[in-house]
């Protein structure tokens, strides 16, 4: 191309005055080139649309992916979330299980069935020179501490009760036929029976 | 044209479109959101995790786990309501009758009722996994936090209990400490689809804020073992009450403070509202010859008396329009100190008593405590009664020189008696670790300690020299209570409770008691024992001193505590009087 504007400007010099050279110069019309010949965008534009597309198409896929993977991932927390409160619970249970066994009313228990009594007095041997230090004393069964409460003592209304029942004398004197000491028979029976009763009542409770 | 056309149709339509968004966000938005939200949205409250108590040892005493409340919608239980009830009932533990009624549909309104609560997690999945193999529907969980307490009755009484509105019914350490355990609730909202968390739905939580653990200095093995030893003591003794003080000498640590009657903490609904306090706390009661000590300590620091001082004690003594007498019949003795202290008796201290003037012992009484309350953190403490000063005739002085006309606590009285103890030093009791702000702003602990000289050190080891006796076989009035092989200081008490209709000493009551410590030369722990209103016969030395020696033999035996081998106290308590007769 630049050949070419070199002929043409080589063509004006022999035409035109010295002094004009310059205007002609700036003043001269020339053919701007067919934008075929520019051609080099053209051939750019189709690597471009399919780098968007796949842009496009990439980030959507992605995307799903994203999503799905999300959703999986959710899934998965919910699960391990659920196994999560599944074992704090059980920690949580074995802890409360070794609390229980650890309870010093059960070690009393334990000891206790074992026939172990809690020594009377304290008595120490230093380690230093092997003395003895207090008046080591083996325990008795007298120095047992009841670990138990006593059994709460029933209220009076339900505790059974002996109803002594006194016959009149006029009955007396009119059953005088019977054996003396029936009467009394009768009320110790009825005494015992209705202290049966009662006891009964008691166990099915 | 033709685009014309099409302009118009795009535009019919959009406004379309802008008429059905102004319908939809215009009109009733709120009802559609609620809406939205009752489909997808669920929120839940984020329950803050109660702290723990724990005891010195980090052994919880109270503790929070996971539960849950099962619940049921009786209208979809009705059909399999007895394989139901059979099943709740056989797995926890619960009133068949009582859940089959609950299960079964009395009408079509009632469609939500409480089955259990308060069921630890794991036995209640297991439970819905039963039910869930057998395909019976309509029952639920929701989450329930409960509080268990381990150890049962032990400590209840300082523990307390709780109810599901903390602010309104709790007890003890449960109620003052609640602002700090309690922490508090969070919530979170977020988005579900099939059970699912929808992620990048909407979401907002607020974190709970957990509540704190709270530490005491109590021995969870010396509070149990002091609560069986008080408990059979006072059930041997047929009395009301008893309580027990275990203290760090040193320190003024509360490693032990037992209550009996008492409840156990898991179930506070079963018992006798009266024993739901601390009694050691919230009881008053005239403390008796304990109160001696304090007498005979304040007389020796300030230089009025010495433990070999001679007191010649008549067998009654007048004051103002009263007669003082002893609790064995006497002539005229011939005591030292001493020996006053040793056989406790009440006309021996009154006399030594008058050296001071009302005012003189009731400075000294206010400062060994009493009166005032030792603000451990407990709720319901009462700060007793020490007569203002003003209001002291002679008579007074003689009475309260003795323990009687002045009430007390349990804790008050060994706090007194621990002065003793400790050089003469008051230290302020403790039953929390370290330091920990009350719902009612007070700031308590170990970090708090206070200390207070009230008596000079010397006074305080010649009382310890005089409360030996007590326990010395064949001078003593309680030679059971001590341990041999160690040096043991300490006192009875027996004073006459005031009560009954005429609110006087007539309907004789007791309140028998026992402090002291050991080893007396260099003090480690002290124990106060108070037993009240026994059956006739009880006395401090027979009744509470037993309770004193094994509770103490423990404490020493458990912190390996050696005798200290010195020689024992040798003070005579009595004296010959040169040309008597």
């Amino acid at each position: 191309m630049s050949s070419l504007i070199n002929s043409a400007r080589a063509g004006a010099r022999t035409r035109v005055p010295r002094f004009a050279e310059a205007a002609v110069e700036r003043a001269r019309l020339t053919v701007v080139p067919p934008r075929r010949q520019l051609g080099r965008t053209q051939a750019a534009r189709t690597p471009f649309a399919v780098l968007v597309l796949v842009m496009l198409a990439g980030g959507v896929v992605g995307l799903l992916m994203f999503n799905t993977n999300m959703q999986q991932a959710s899934f998965k927390a919910t699960a391990l979330q659920g196994q999560v409160n599944d074992l704090t619970a059980r920690e949580q249970s074995l802890n409360m299980e070794l609390d229980r066994l650890r309870e010093p009313q059960r070690l009393a228990s334990a000891a206790k069935a074992l026939g172990m009594v809690a020594p009377a007095q304290p008595a120490f041997i230093r380690i230093g020179d092997g003395r003895v230090l207090g008046n080591p004393t083996p325990s008795s069964p007298a120095d047992a501490v009841r670990i138990n409460p006593l059994p709460s003592e029933l209220p009076e209304s339900i505790k059974p009760k002996t109803v002594i029942a006194k016959v009149p004398k006029k009955l007396q004197k009119t059953s005088g036929t019977d054996t003396p000491g029936t009467s009394t028979n009768v009320t110790r029976e009825g005494g015992r029976k209705k202290a049966s009763t009662q006891a009964n009542s008691g166990a099915t409770r | 044209m033709r685009l014309r056309i099409g302009l118009l149709v795009i535009a019919m339509l959009l406004s379309l479109f802008g008429a059905r968004l102004f319908q939809l966000q215009g009109i009733d938005s709120k009802a559609y959101a609620t809406r939205a939200a009752q489909a997808g949205l669920v929120s839940i409250e984020l329950p803050a995790k109660r702290g723990r108590i724990l005891d010195r040892n980090g052994v919880p005493l109270a503790e929070s786990v996971a539960g849950v409340m099962i619940v049921a919608d009786p209208t979809r239980t009705t059909p399999n309501a007895e394989a139901i009830a059979k099943i709740l009932s056989e797995r926890l533990g619960l009133d068949y009758f009582d859940v089959l009624s609950k299960l079964t549909k009395k009408n079509d309104q009632v469609r939500f009722v409480y089955v259990a609560r308060r069921v630890p997690s794991t036995l209640a999945s297991s439970v819905m996994d039963q039910l869930r193999q057998h395909e019976y529907v309509g029952l639920d969980t929701r989450s329930d936090p409960l509080r268990t307490y381990p150890a049962g009755d032990v400590g209840a009484n300082l523990i307390g209990y709780l109810s599901d509105d903390p602010a309104k019914f709790s007890g003890g350490l449960e109620r003052s400490f609640n602002k700090l355990l309690a922490g508090k609730d969070g919530s979170e909202t977020y988005e579900v689809g099939g059970g699912n968390r929808i992620p990048l739905g909407d979401n907002s939580e607020v974190k709970p804020v957990d509540g704190q653990d709270l530490t005491l200095t109590i021995d969870r093995d010396v509070q149990w073992y002091s609560s069986r030893v008080l408990r059979t003591a006072v059930e041997q003794s047929k009395a009301e009450s008893g309580a027990a003080v275990v203290m760090d000498s040193r320190t003024g640590e509360i490693l032990a403070l037992a209550d009996y009657p008492t409840f156990d903490a898991n179930k506070p609904g079963r018992a006798n509202v009266k024993d739901l306090g601390t009694r050691a706390l919230s009881d008053v009661y005239e403390p008796g010859s304990v109160e001696k000590v304090l007498t005979a300590s304040a007389l020796i620091d300030a230089g009025k008396v010495t433990p070999q001082t001679r007191f010649t004690v008549p067998p009654v003594l007048p004051v103002l329009d009263r007669k003082i007498g002893d609790w064995f019949n006497h002539g005229t003795i011939h005591l030292t100190m001493a020996g006053v202290i040793a056989r406790s008796s009440n006309i021996g201290t009154a006399m030594a008593a008058t050296e001071f003037t009302p005012e003189q012992l009731w400075s000294y009484l206010d400062k060994f405590g009493l009166g005032q309350k030792t603000d451990i953190g407990m709720p319901g403490e009462t700060r007793g009664l020490l007569p203002p000063r003003d209001q002291w005739s002679s008579l007074t002085r003689a009475q309260i020189a003795f323990g009687q006309g002045v009430s007390v606590n349990a804790l008050q009285m060994a706090t007194a008696v621990n002065t003793v103890a400790n050089s003469g030093q008051l230290v302020s009791p403790s039953l929390v670790e370290g330091r920990a702000t009350t719902s009612s702003g007070n700031e308590v602990g170990t970090a708090t300690t206070t200390r207070r000289t009230v008596v000079s050190p010397e006074a305080a080891r010649q009382t310890a020299e005089m409360m030996e006796l007590v326990t010395t076989q064949d001078v003593g009035t309680a030679p059971g209570a001590g341990i041999p092989g160690y040096r043991v200081a300490g006192k009875t008490g027996t004073a006459q409770e005031v009560g009954g209709a005429c609110n006087c000493y007539a309907d004789g009551g007791l309140a028998v008691s026992f402090a002291g410590f050991a080893p007396a030369d260099k003090p480690r722990f002290t124990v106060y024992v108070v037993i009240k209103r026994p059956m006739d016969g009880a006395s401090g030395g027979g009744t509470a001193g037993p309770v004193f020696r094994k509770v103490l033999s423990y404490v020493l035996q458990k912190y390996a505590v050696p005798p200290t081998g010195t020689a024992p106290s040798t003070l005579p308590t009595k004296w010959r009087p040169r040309n008597h007769g």
